[in-house]
């Protein structure tokens, strides 16, 4: 899988969700590339802007899409990692802030 | 350029673009930094360094960037001035 390939069927994912993705795609490359390392490093994608244990079931919640990813747009527009957005969010009538984690914190490891 | 009295460390994920952006931001800024990148350490060293994040960060998200003032002698002023006392 090829980052450009990942991107085209993500967008079109996104899209059938009601969603976007971010219109930074220099950014969202990013991401992706992120995406394709967790991939090829645990056998899932997890999300690149967390730390993952690298153990399938601990590490379920944070597999992209996250659990987490619809309440962060409902509330902030955004995803925690800032792939997935609303329309409004790339539109910027929503402020861009840093989205809070929500992840709980008794599933950190350490 | 005048040495450098903070010290600093950078958190990251070697995966995460906002890392990116810090790094590149203290690269700019000529900062010397301690960069550890907490997703290539191996498990032992991951659980160890996580702990070490959440005394600063109990959230233990990335980037957290630490600058630290180090103060080696009884120096009132010094001490203020980190501490941003008047």
């Amino acid at each position: 899988m090829t980052v450009e390939k990942l991107y085209e069927i993500l967008k079109k994912y996104a899209e059938s969700q009601g969603i976007e993705l971010n219109k930074d795609k220099e950014y969202v490359l990013e991401i992706l590339n992120g995406l394709l390392t967790n991939e090829k490093r645990y056998g899932y994608r997890s999300c690149p802007c967390r730390l993952a244990s690298g153990d399938k079931e601990k590490d379920r919640d944070i597999i992209c899409p996250c659990a987490y990813r619809d309440e962060d747009i409902k509330d902030y527009g955004s995803c925690y990692c800032g792939l997935y957005v609303s329309k409004e969010w790339n539109e910027e009538k929503i402020k861009h802030i840093k989205v809070p984690e929500r992840r709980p914190l008794e599933k950190l490891g350490g | 350029m005048p040495e450098q009295k903070k010290r600093v460390k950078l958190y990251s994920l070697s995966t995460c673009p906002t890392c990116k952006k810090v790094k590149k931001l203290l690269d700019d800024l000529n900062v010397k930094y301690e960069l550890i990148e907490v997703d290539l350490l191996d498990s032992g060293e991951q659980w160890l360094t996580t702990k070490e994040v959440k005394k600063y960060n109990p959230q233990a998200t990335y980037p957290t960037v630490v600058i630290e003032e180090i103060i080696t002698e009884y120096n009132e002023d010094a001490i203020k001035k980190a501490l941003e006392i008047q």
